[in-house]
């Protein structure tokens, strides 16, 4: 049994908003003399004291968090902008103080907070990797057995007594990551660093990391918006949520109700009156609905899960040779594809219609489907834009390939390999 | 160190990080293992001050002489402030290079906070590595400017103008280190304070200045009225300032028990500067 090296108890951070940010010496005066000399009380402060502290100056930015990590774990931390993620990292990385609770840990600790920390832009790389490494915590010594490596690594060879300012800024990025991913420390905290670089890079980075965690059994907590990444690489994580822990245990299942929260609401749409239901005095669409064909309901949609729309529209006009079209875009507006129903003729009334998508067809994603209507195939009814909004997961076997995967579409059509005996 | 053992019972937590940070909570031993990051930085600092420059270094050299060409023309030639019978260039450039010493090593290590905000916001370490690398690097270019002192004061000792004595002259290493002291500490408070309220960074330059007018920097105490004596006597860097100069010229009004005021003084300020300094670093991440 692998043995606890960080143990996070119960820590909260309380932020002031404005009280000690005013940065003025005047006004902290003034409530210390007030608060000391006259023992009176500031009459904000006073109001705040009365009820709960949590008025509008002041910020829960964390609240309650605990968890354990044991040695050789990565623990993913995910959660919207705001969610406290940087802040739960700051505390870990010791640069700012909880308000309350407590983290105990054994080990060195390191963290990489952004790329290029400490770096001098007037200065050489060769410089700057010793100025970087230092700040990261490294030792000399350490430094000058892994610069090789570390050149390497970053692929700058040719510029390395070269002013960094004069670098492209992926070269500045690759030097600056390079030096961080050789760190060694028993506990590594990385933020967001995989945002930069190329695809190439990136990829590098993330074996590295891997590398790092499964060989030289290293801890890592890693924050990240990339939910492949984190699925991939880490066997923890936590969700956090306005501060708190919204759950927390293998990252597989946190990430599948992080993203469940996320786009459940846009799988239906329903509207119980004619008059509410968007489209105008032809059409009027009362109900489109996603239905993804999961096994268990709280799982998610991935790139082999087979999707069914179900539509009901009312048909205001009589004897109409009607036709609809079902679009699917992404998020960026590319259309993927439109399939048109047959066009027949349909008496005034209400009309449902569904459509099925086949699973392992779409490359994961986020997309959105569109509703067309049109009379005689070729004068529009109504256009019923973006009417669901839903992501796709991804989901891969036997690769080692964590980046974005290729094309709009992903079908699972067999290559057929066969090796050929060549006769000499 | 917590004397609670984790899950095993094998092995005691190594660091915890708790809300507060106490008065006397000094790493010393932490401080010991990040000395490589101390002359790091101050290298970093020396080689990015002098880089795509057309005189590097010698700034160093030519900043306090244009001062004391300044100054001899000024006080020396225009006014008339007398010198003791020292010659004038000498007199102004040993006053000229302590008070150098001083200013710099208090108005940089006041900005630790301010200037390093972003390296602060991403990367621990004890802070205080970095406001000890400014004393180093400061005494290291204090070092160049002393080089150029004794050049200067040699050509003077040759021509007999002054007379060198190699014991008197032992007198400016605890100077030195006394007036470098002063510095730190004051620039330690001072660099808390600026962190909290930035329209402090204005007065440090006043204070500055003021602080060398009560100071006999470029005139000696003889030099000053009875009346208004004891408001320079007051200043823990007066006596500093007539003992680094007796050391080279052998004159000057010498008073230990001055001295040990300026030395006291020193004591208190870089102890209550370290203890403050330790105590608000991790608070003021909060407000920076």
């Amino acid at each position: 049994m692998s043995k606890t090296v960080i143990q996070v108890d119960n820590i909260s951070k309380l932020y002031n908003l404005g009280t000690i940010g005013s940065g003025s010496l005047r006004r902290d005066m003034q409530l210390w003399w007030q608060k000391n000399i006259l023992n009176k009380q500031d009459l904000n402060q006073e109001i705040r004291d009365g009820r709960k502290i949590d008025t509008n100056d002041h910020i829960w930015a964390l609240k309650n968090i605990s968890f354990e990590l044991k040695e050789g774990e990565i623990l993913g931390i995910i959660g919207h902008n705001g969610a406290g993620k940087s802040t739960l990292l700051k505390i870990l990385s010791r640069i700012i103080k909880p308000t309350e609770g407590l983290v105990r840990g054994s080990g060195r600790i390191s963290s990489l907070l952004e790329v290029g920390t400490g770096f001098h832009s007037e200065l050489t790389g060769r410089e700057n990797i010793f100025i970087s490494g230092h700040i990261l915590g490294m030792k000399k010594a350490e430094i000058l057995k892994k610069f090789d490596e570390i050149v390497d690594f970053s692929g700058v060879e040719n510029f390395i007594d070269t002013p960094v300012k004069r670098y492209s800024s992926g070269m500045y990025v690759r030097l600056a990551f390079a030096v961080a991913a050789h760190l060694e420390p028993d506990i590594l905290i990385v933020d967001e660093v995989l945002a930069v670089g190329d695809a190439e890079f990136q990829k590098k980075c993330l074996g590295k990391m891997n590398d790092a965690s499964c060989q030289s059994g290293r801890t890592i907590i890693f924050v990240s918006h990339n939910l492949q990444a984190v699925s991939n690489l880490c066997s923890q994580a936590i969700w956090l949520d306005r501060g708190s822990v919204r759950a927390r245990g293998k990252s597989k299942a946190v990430l599948n109700e992080y993203l469940g929260s996320l786009h459940k609401k846009s799988w239906i749409k329903e509207f119980p009156t004619l008059r509410e239901a968007p489209g105008n005095d032809r059409i009027r669409v009362v109900y489109v609905e996603l239905l993804p064909h999961l096994d268990d309901p709280l799982s998610v949609i991935d790139i082999r899960t087979a999707l069914t729309v179900k539509f009901r529209f009312y048909n205001a006009t009589d004897n109409i040779v009607l036709s609809i079209d079902l679009l699917l875009f992404t998020l960026a507006g590319e259309c993927i594809f439109d399939i048109p129903s047959k066009p027949e003729i349909y008496a005034k009334g209400m009309i449902e219609g569904e459509c099925t998508i086949p699973g392992n067809f779409l490359n994961n994603g986020s997309y959105m489907f569109t509703l067309h209507f049109s009379k005689d195939t070729s004068s529009e009814l109504f256009n019923y834009q973006e009417c669901l909004m839903f992501d796709i997961a991804d989901y891969r076997e036997s690769t080692n390939w964590y980046d974005k995967w290729w094309g709009y579409v992903r079908p699972d059509f067999p290559i057929i390999l066969k090796p050929l005996t060549i006769l000499s | 160190m917590n004397k609670e053992s984790n899950g095993l019972g094998l092995k005691q937590w190594e660091w915890e990080i708790k809300p507060e940070t106490s008065w006397w909570d000094i790493g010393f031993v932490e401080l010991y293992s990040y000395r490589d990051l101390m002359v790091q930085l101050a290298r970093k600092d020396f080689l990015a001050l002098y880089q795509q420059t057309l005189l590097g270094p010698f700034w160093a050299l030519l900043q306090p002489l244009l001062t004391v060409v300044t100054y001899v023309l000024v006080f020396n030639k225009i006014i008339g402030v007398p010198t003791d019978g020292v010659p004038p260039l000498l007199f102004n450039m040993i006053g000229i290079t302590l008070w150098t010493l001083f200013s710099e090593v208090f108005l940089q290590i006041s900005k630790t906070f301010s200037q390093n905000a972003e390296i602060f916001s991403k990367v621990y370490f004890p802070r205080i590595i970095v406001a000890l690398s400014t004393l180093w690097l400061q005494l290291l270019l204090f070092g160049i400017q002393l080089l150029l002192l004794f050049a200067i004061y040699l050509l003077f000792v040759f021509k007999g103008q002054v007379e060198f004595n190699a014991g008197r002259m032992l007198l400016i290493f605890p100077i030195i280190a006394n007036t470098a002291g002063i510095g730190f500490g004051g620039g330690l408070i001072f660099s808390v304070l600026t962190a909290k309220y930035r329209d402090l960074m204005s007065l440090i330059q006043l204070i500055i200045r003021l602080l060398m007018f009560v100071c006999p920097v470029f005139y000696s105490l003889s030099m000053v009225p009875e009346g208004v004596r004891w408001l320079v006597n007051l200043n823990p860097l007066s006596s500093l300032f007539e003992y680094f100069r007796f050391a080279f010229l052998g004159v000057g009004s010498l008073n230990d028990l001055h001295l040990l005021y300026s030395a006291g003084f020193m004591v208190l300020i870089v102890f209550l500067g370290i203890l403050l300094f330790n105590k608000m670093s991790d608070k003021l991440m909060d407000v920076l």
